[in-house]
């Protein structure tokens, strides 16, 4: 059976052709599309691993007449005595820039023992950090204002990042290395006090990836203009203006407050719209393809009324003749699917782009049922008119 | 004869309706998602209000700070302190505009929060912006001079900041807990333009930050206009020409920056980014292979609903060989009928676009972007759409004129 259907094919090799190299092409667009769409749902499922409701970020200019390290910690000390004293504010974290679903991003390559070099996201934070996010510890403590007499930075690193440099060991109490090429000197050293749960920080539909929250230093501090805080449920925009103009009189630079839950919807839409243009984009390809496919296939069937009626006349029933039809287009899918699968298994074999192998073998099941499925059903109305040929009005044409 | 052509293209598109159903629909949504996509390109990068001037401006968006020793380098745009001191001081531009880049604040009405983007700038900023004054008027070296706390709103401002009222110039607004004397509404610039957008223009003089401080990096930009385009190589080499004797900062060695146009100036800090012109050939050279890979799957569809169609008329083909058409002529026909095809896709394709464009305009996807069909993008669809007329029509055409004229006859 499927040897006649191939000499059947290979017979109109050249007409055949081009139909493949379209195949081919619908399914490395489906392969990027399904590898889009997998990779974007694997992430959408995993848990946010912290509270985001009633954050607010305040982020300010840090004032250019403090410099010296112990006025930059009386002057940090004096804003926080003043905002916890306002009964809606329940905790607040002095931090770098990169707060969560914000555009900036701070990672540097870090080393345990002499053999791991890993990139990860560095957050600077304080002994309060964790209670503004409401993050889960899986392993040790978070920092205190103790630890800052240690040898060692404390930090707190996150699951991720604890897998990958501990793997089932434990990971408390590690000292780690951090490659700080711009200062001249050889290494920064942390000491892990804990582990906490993954923090989904980039948006919903983004990966989770490696992070260390360091305890921030005083010439860090110089630098930081950003603050977290979490605020009673219900607060509302007359506190925050209140706020608002006793920060800007105390801070006396350009300030703003923003929420975490606005700023991951416009997070979010970052990585929405060009996902749906892509969408867009390969849906009408697909239906361009699809519609062509159909009128190729239609057309064939009506050249090849002849022999369709011949078949029938020798006892050929009208289900064997469309399913022979369907049959052909079904190897003539499968020789691009074979090429298209040899280029897209090139993408987890040379581990381009970083992501598990796993999405891209799902992506390519995928797409693999989905040209089946889109071929079966183009070639579906051909065959189901080829089985509708009588072959006295077919052989009569001759 | 053409005339003929196109009678005998009509009849063939009449008769198979399907077919030319599915060949017009690749061709017209092929070339409305094109001209949408460039659109929006040329939307961002042309020269669009208030930046009409780009054709003859140059921007300096970023410094770049290297150690070569470390590998290490400090990307970003550059203080007021040096663009005052080294750019505004060039020769050879007409006018240097400097304006910080828009850092939101909020403002607090009715109990209401209001986010304002505010820019600070100097008074050749509203000379080399063409903003659109619906009320009063740009602020003054004067008034900046004196430090006055005086500001030119966006018209989204006014309507949110004040509602539905007339007149707001000689009314006081707050924003980052100041309040600002209005001087002027321009119409409102869409986030897009990166460099003019604001909610809120003040003088860099009533800057919370130290507009003196003396280092190189901070968080401006500025705009170098000529006289007209010729000026453009003049300028770029005197920039040049100060850039070379400027030291940098403390804990480097190598200090780059150049005056680039637009799109260039913001390529310079990226991998794609050289010299020369700031990576936008690169940029260009990336973006048609892209739209050649995009086009490439409804090409093939169409040279294969091509392929299905000429040999449909294979009896025709057998007569005219027969009576001694060339291949040659043969071909031309099918190319022509097939050119004719695609400017009907074309037509289709185009109003199709305005269509869209309009829907994507009033829909406020991006608020105030006004996107439009300008001749540049119509010029390129219609390059396209005869690329893709030869394209899909060359081959069928070359595989029908080869066709000998017995076999063409006999599938009678």
């Amino acid at each position: 059976m499927f040897s006649h259907l191939f000499k059947l094919i290979w017979n109109k090799k050249k007409q055949n052709a081009l139909l493949i190299i379209e195949m081919f092409i619908s399914f490395i667009v489906m392969f990027a599309v399904f590898t889009l769409v997998v990779f974007s749902y694997n992430n959408y499922k995993q848990p946010m691993g912290f509270d985001y409701n009633n954050v607010w970020v305040i982020n300010f200019f840090p004032p250019e007449n403090i410099t010296r390290n112990d006025s930059v910690s009386m002057f940090h000390d004096e804003l926080k005595k003043t905002m916890l004293a306002m009964r809606q504010i329940e905790e607040i974290s002095f931090t770098g820039n990169n707060v969560p679903f914000s555009m900036s991003t701070s990672n540097s390559s870090i080393n345990y023992g002499s053999h791991k070099n890993v990139m990860a996201n560095m957050y600077q934070a304080e002994e309060t950090f964790n209670k503004v996010m409401k993050m889960q510890m899986i392993e040790g403590r978070w920092f205190t204002k103790a630890d800052d007499a240690s040898k060692y930075t404390p930090v707190v690193i996150n699951r991720k990042l604890k897998e990958e440099l501990f793997g089932s060991e434990n990971a408390v109490g590690k000292v780690l290395g951090e490659q700080i090429i711009e200062k001249g000197t050889a290494e920064n050293r942390f000491r892990v006090m804990g582990v906490t749960e993954n923090v989904k920080d980039k948006g919903s539909y983004q990966a989770i990836e490696n992070g260390m929250y360091i305890k921030m230093d005083s010439g860090w501090a110089r630098w930081s203009g950003t603050m977290i805080l979490k605020v009673k449920p219900g607060t509302d925009a007359a506190f925050e203006s209140k706020l608002f103009k006793t920060l800007s009189n105390a801070i006396g630079t350009n300030i703003e407050i923003e929420h975490l839950d606005k700023k991951l919807v416009s997070k979010n839409k970052v990585m929405l719209v060009p996902m749906i243009i892509a969408f867009v984009v390969a849906g009408f390809l697909i239906i361009n393809v699809a519609l062509g496919l159909f009128g190729v296939l239609w057309y064939n069937i009506n050249k090849r009324r002849g022999e369709i009626g011949l078949r029938r006349a020798v006892g050929a029933t009208g289900d064997s003749v469309s399913k022979q039809l369907v049959g052909e287009v079904l190897v003539l899918s499968t020789i691009s699917l074979v090429i298209g699968c040899f280029f897209a298994f090139q993408f987890p074999l040379l581990n381009v782009f970083d992501l598990s192998a796993g999405i891209y073998l799902a992506a390519i099941a995928l797409s693999i049922i989905f040209i089946y499925a889109l071929v079966t059903l183009c070639a579906f109305y051909p065959g189901k008119q080829a089985a509708a040929i009588y072959p006295a009005v077919a052989l009569h044409e001759e | 004869m053409l005339k003929n052509y196109f009678k005998i293209a009509i009849a063939v598109l009449k008769r198979r309706k399907f077919f030319t159903f599915i060949s017009l629909f690749g061709i017209s949504f092929t070339l409305t998602i094109l001209i949408v996509m460039t659109a929006f390109v040329d939307n961002i990068t042309g020269a669009n209000y208030p930046e009409v001037n780009r054709e003859r401006s140059l921007y300096i968006t970023t410094l770049q700070q290297k150690n070569v020793k470390y590998f290490s380098q400090q990307n970003g745009p550059a203080s007021f302190y040096y663009l005052d001191h080294y750019v505004r001081t060039l020769k050879t531009p007409a006018k240097v505009a400097i304006s910080s880049l828009f850092s939101p604040t909020n403002t607090y009405i009715n109990n209401k929060k209001l986010v304002i983007n505010l820019k600070y700038t100097n008074d050749a900023y509203w000379d080399v912006m063409e903003y659109k004054f619906i009320e009063g008027k740009p602020y003054t070296l004067q008034q900046i001079n004196n430090g006055e706390r005086i500001a030119v709103i966006s018209e989204d401002t006014k309507k949110n900041y004040f509602g539905d009222v007339p007149n707001v110039v000689g009314k006081y607004i707050e924003a980052d807990n100041v309040q600002y004397r209005v001087a002027g509404v321009v119409k409102s610039v869409p986030a897009t333009m990166f460099v003019s957008y604001a909610d809120l223009y003040v003088p860099y003089t009533v800057s919370k930050t130290d507009y003196k401080h003396k280092s190189l990096m901070g968080n401006y930009t500025a705009i170098l206009l000529g006289n007209s385009k010729e000026d453009l190589p003049k300028i770029k080499a005197e920039y040049a020409s100060v850039v070379s004797k400027i030291k940098p900062d403390g804990g480097f060695d190598v200090f780059v920056s150049g005056a680039d146009p637009y799109l260039g100036s913001f390529l310079r800090a990226t991998p794609l980014g050289d010299s020369r012109n700031g990576g936008i050939s690169k940029l260009i050279f990336i973006g048609s292979i892209f739209v050649l890979l995009f086009m490439l799957l409804p090409t093939l569809n169409l040279i294969n609903i091509n392929i299905s169609r000429i040999m449909e008329r294979s009896s025709e083909i057998g007569v005219r060989k027969a009576f001694g058409a060339s291949g040659m002529t043969l071909v031309g026909q099918f190319i022509v009928e097939n050119i004719i095809l695609t400017f009907f896709g074309c037509i289709i394709g185009i109003a199709l676009s305005f269509l869209i464009l309009q829907v994507l305009n009033n829909s406020n996807l991006i608020a105030n972007m006004h996107l439009t069909v300008n001749l540049t993008v119509l010029f390129f669809s219609l390059v396209a759409c005869v690329v893709f007329g030869l394209l899909s029509g060359v081959y069928p055409a070359w595989r029908m004129s080869r066709l000998q004229v017995v076999t063409a006859l006999k599938a009678q």
